[in-house]
C-alpha cells in the first residue's frame, strides 16, 4: 500500500498544458476519482502516475520514493485500460499469469497464485476460454485480476465503465467498489462520469482545462462547490446561478437579482461573509432543493419547458439569463408563472468575477 | 425468383428446417445455387483445370512440338510413364531442385528478419521516414529484368561492389564473383534479398501497425521488457500475416527465374541453375515438351503442398 503525492505537477504537449500545477495527496488505501469534462487533463495526471508519460515538470512520490526516472513497469502499479487491453490471443489463465512470467516466477507459484485470483474474482471456471469471446463484465474481471495478482500498492483505472451500457454500469459499480474493498488498495479511477465518482469514490479530485477545480468527499463536492464550474457540473441538473448584487433590506441582506426581484434573505452566516463584498455575486441553488408553488414568496418565473424523466420531473424556468431548473414532481403547466424558492439552507453564493464560492463565516 | 429471394428462403428453410410458405426446401435452393452458378464454375474449371489436364496428358508422352503431331494427338507417343521414372534418375533436376532450396532458405529468411526488423524501425518516429519509407520500397518497383543487369553490373571483376570492397580493406580486390560458382550463388542471393526485403518489409509493417497499442502498453505495465514484449504479444498477433508473408515469398522464391538468368543465365556450368532456369533450357534447348510437363507437375505438386500447408496455418490463426 501507498500513498501518492503529486507536487506542482504540469506536463505540456508542445504549446498545449495539458496540465498546471497540479498538487494534490491520495492518501493510502484511498479510491480517489479524478473527475471533470474530456481534455480536462485527468486521463493525462493517471498516465504520469503511471509512468506512461513523463512529466514535463513536477514530482510524483509513492509514499516517500520518488517516481522520477522509474520506468513504467517498475512502478508496482496496476492499469486498468479504459477497453481493458486483455491479450486476446491468450486464454483467461494466460493473462492472468501474464505479470508474473514476466518477472519469472515459478511455475508452482504462478499456478497458486492465478488460481487463488481467480476464485476471488468467480473466474475460475473460464480459465481455459480464450479471451476473445468473453462479455465486458468478465473482461473486466480479467483486466482487474491481471493488474491485481502482482499485488500492486496502486490501482489506476481509466473510465474502466465507458464502454459498457447504462444499465450494466450500476452493476458494474457495486462490482468495482466491492473488488476495492476486498483489495484494500490505493484507487484512482478516472472518469467524465459523475455517478461513478460519487457512488464509489472516497474523495473525488474535480478537474477542469488542466486545473484542479476541487477536492472532496463526494457530498462535500455536492454541497460546497468551490467555484462555479464544480457548481455548474457536479448534479444532475447542475446548480442553478442568478446573477445580482448584495443589497440589505429590512429583512436582512438579500440578492438583487434585477428583472426577477430580490431573493429571500440569506442566512446570517453568509450574509456577515457577504456585506462588504460590494461586487456582483453568483446566487446558486440546487435544482433538487428548489420549492414551486402557485403563490408565497420568492421569485416569480413562467414555465418554459418540462422534462420528464421517470422518478422526477425537471421543470426549466424562466430563459437565457435567467434560466432555473428546479425538480418537481407535481403537475405544472407551460407558461404558467410559478414562484421559485430555494430552500434557506442549500443556498450558495459565488464571486461574479472570479467564480469562487464566498463561504460563510 | 432473384437470388436474394433465394437466399431468403433458404435463410427460412434453414432455420424452419422444413418446407417454407413458398415451397423451397433446402436441397432445392441449394440445387437452384449450383445451376445459377454453373456457368462460372464451368469458366473456372476451364481456366484453372484445363491447362493441368493438358499437361498431365502432355507428361506421359514423348510428344514435342517437332513431332509433327497436335498435341491432341500425343497419346501416339505414349512412354509408359518414362518421363517420371527419368526425372527420378535425372541428376541434373535434383541438384537444381536442391539449389532451388538452397537460395530459397537463404532468401526467405533473410528477406523476412531484415524486413521485420525494418518494419520495427519503422514503427518509431525519426527524421525523414517519409523519405526513407519511399526509397524502401523502390527495388520492389525496379523491372526484375533491370535488376538482373544491375547487379550483373555491380558484380563485375570491375565492378562497384569490388571497388567498394577495396576501399575498405585497403587491397585491390578482383573476385569474380559471377565466375565462381559459389560466388556466383551468393551475388544472385543478394540481387534477390535487396529486390524483395521491401515486400517483406510492407507485409510486415501493415502486421505491426494492426498490434493494439494498448495491449503492449499493459504488457508494459505488467513488467515485460521490450523482448518479452516482442515474443509474448507482437509475433503471436501477427502469426497469420507472417505465415501469408513467408508463404508468398517460398512460392515466388521457388520459381525465382529473370534476375537470376540475366546475371548469370545459370551458369557458371549448371552452378546457379534453379528449377525455373532448367525447365526453361530443357524447354527450349532440347525441345523434350513431355518432360518439361513433368518436370513443372512435380513442381505444381510440392508448391501446392506448401500453400495448403500455410493455409491451414492460417485458418488455425484465425480461429485463434
Amino acid at each position: 500500500m501507498s500513498s501518492i503525492h503529486l507536487q506542482n505537477l504540469v506536463k505540456k504537449f508542445g504549446e498545449f498544458t495539458a496540465l498546471k500545477t497540479m498538487d494534490l495527496v491520495i492518501e493510502d488505501g484511498e479510491f480517489m476519482a479524478l473527475l471533470g469534462p474530456s481534455g480536462c487533463g485527468k486521463s493525462t495526471t493517471m498516465n504520469m502516475i503511471a509512468g506512461i508519460e513523463e512529466p514535463t515538470s513536477g514530482r510524483i512520490l509513492f509514499g516517500d520514493r520518488d517516481m522520477a526516472g522509474v520506468p513504467m513497469g517498475g512502478r508496482g502499479v496496476g492499469f486498468v485500460f479504459q477497453n481493458y487491453a486483455i491479450f486476446t490471443h491468450m486464454t483467461v489463465r494466460q493473462n492472468l499469469a501474464y505479470g508474473l512470467r514476466m518477472r519469472g516466477l515459478a511455475k508452482s507459484e504462478i499456478e497458486r497464485k492465478v488460481s487463488a485470483i481467480a476464485e476471488l474474482l468467480q473466474l475460475s471456471p473460464l480459465l481455459d476460454r480464450k479471451a476473445d469471446r468473453l462479455s465486458v463484465n468478465i473482461l473486466q474481471r480479467v483486466a482487474i485480476g491481471r493488474s491485481a495478482i502482482m499485488e500492486p500498492a496502486i490501482f489506476l483505472l481509466d473510465e474502466p465503465l465507458s464502454n459498457v451500457d447504462a444499465a450494466f454500469r450500476a452493476v458494474m459499480r457495486t462490482e468495482l467498489k466491492h473488488l476495492q474493498r476486498q483489495f484494500r488498495q490505493t484507487m484512482v479511477y478516472v472518469t467524465h462520469d459523475q455517478l461513478e465518482a460519487m457512488t464509489m469514490a472516497d474523495r473525488i479530485a474535480v478537474m477542469d482545462h488542466g486545473v484542479l477545480q476541487q477536492v472532496g468527499t463526494p457530498l462535500e463536492v455536492y454541497n460546497h462547490p468551490a467555484n462555479v464550474f464544480v457548481a455548474r457540473f457536479i448534479g444532475a441538473p447542475g446548480m442553478n446561478l442568478l446573477k445580482g448584487r448584495p443589497a440589505e433590506r429590512d429583512r436582512g441582506l438579500v440578492i438583487d437579482l434585477g428583472r426577477l426581484g430580490a431573493t429571500q434573505p440569506l442566512p446570517p452566516a453568509l450574509a456577515a461573509s457577504l456585506r462588504n463584498h460590494g461586487r456582483e455575486v453568483l446566487y446558486g441553488f440546487r435544482p433538487e432543493q428548489t420549492l414551486l408553488s402557485a403563490e408565497g414568496r420568492g421569485l416569480r418565473m413562467p414555465v418554459d419547458f418540462v422534462e420528464r424523466i421517470g422518478a422526477r420531473t425537471i421543470v426549466h424556468l424562466g430563459r437565457d439569463e435567467t434560466a432555473v431548473k428546479a425538480v418537481f414532481e407535481n403537475d405544472v403547466k407551460l407558461g404558467e408563472a410559478v414562484t421559485v424558492s430555494p430552500a434557506e439552507a442549500s443556498v450558495r453564493i459565488f464571486d461574479a468575477a472570479t467564480g469562487t464560492a464566498i463561504r460563510a463565516e | 425468383m432473384n437470388a436474394t429471394a433465394i437466399m431468403k428462403h433458404r435463410d427460412a428453410a434453414v432455420s424452419d428446417g422444413e418446407n417454407t410458405a413458398a415451397g423451397v426446401t433446402d436441397a432445392e435452393a441449394a440445387r437452384l445455387g449450383f445451376r445459377l452458378t454453373l456457368p462460372a464454375q464451368i469458366l473456372v474449371l476451364f481456366i484453372s483445370a484445363f491447362p493441368l489436364l493438358m499437361q498431365l496428358y502432355i507428361s506421359l508422352t514423348d510428344w514435342s512440338p517437332l513431332s509433327g503431331i497436335g498435341w491432341w494427338s500425343a497419346w501416339e507417343l505414349w512412354n509408359n510413364f518414362a518421363n517420371y521414372t527419368d526425372l527420378a534418375a535425372d541428376g541434373r533436376f535434383w541438384s537444381a531442385l536442391g539449389r532451388t532450396a538452397i537460395v530459397m532458405l537463404v532468401c526467405v529468411p533473410a528477406e523476412f528478419l531484415l524486413g521485420l526488423a525494418l518494419a520495427t524501425l519503422f514503427m518509431d518516429e525519426f527524421p525523414g521516414k517519409r523519405f526513407f519509407y519511399s526509397v524502401m520500397l523502390m527495388p520492389m518497383m525496379v523491372v526484375p529484368a533491370v535488376a538482373g543487369y544491375m547487379f550483373f553490373m555491380l558484380f563485375q571483376s570491375g565492378g562497384p561492389v569490388n571497388d567498394l570492397l577495396s576501399s575498405l580493406t585497403g587491397f585491390p580486390v578482383t573476385v569474380a564473383w559471377l565466375s565462381d560458382p559459389t560466388l556466383a550463388l551468393v551475388a544472385v542471393m543478394i540481387a534477390d534479398i535487396w529486390q524483395w526485403t521491401p515486400l517483406m518489409f510492407l507485409i510486415l509493417l501493415a502486421g505491426l501497425v494492426g498490434v493494439p497499442e494498448d495491449q503492449i502498453k499493459a504488457a508494459t505495465l505488467l513488467g515485460a521488457n521490450a523482448w518479452q514484449r516482442f515474443t509474448t504479444i507482437v509475433l503471436p498477433k501477427m502469426k497469420t500475416i507472417i505465415v501469408i508473408a513467408l508463404a508468398i515469398r517460398v512460392i515466388e522464391n521457388f520459381k525465382i527465374f529473370d534476375t537470376l538468368y540475366i546475371m548469370t543465365g545459370g551458369g557458371p556450368g549448371v552452378a546457379t541453375e534453379t528449377i525455373s532456369v532448367y525447365i526453361y533450357k530443357v524447354t527450349t534447348q532440347d525441345l523434350i515438351w513431355g518432360y518439361v510437363a513433368a518436370i513443372a507437375l512435380a513442381i505444381l505438386v510440392v508448391l501446392s503442398v506448401v500453400a495448403v500447408l500455410a493455409m491451414k496455418r492460417m485458418a488455425q490463426g484465425r480461429e485463434a
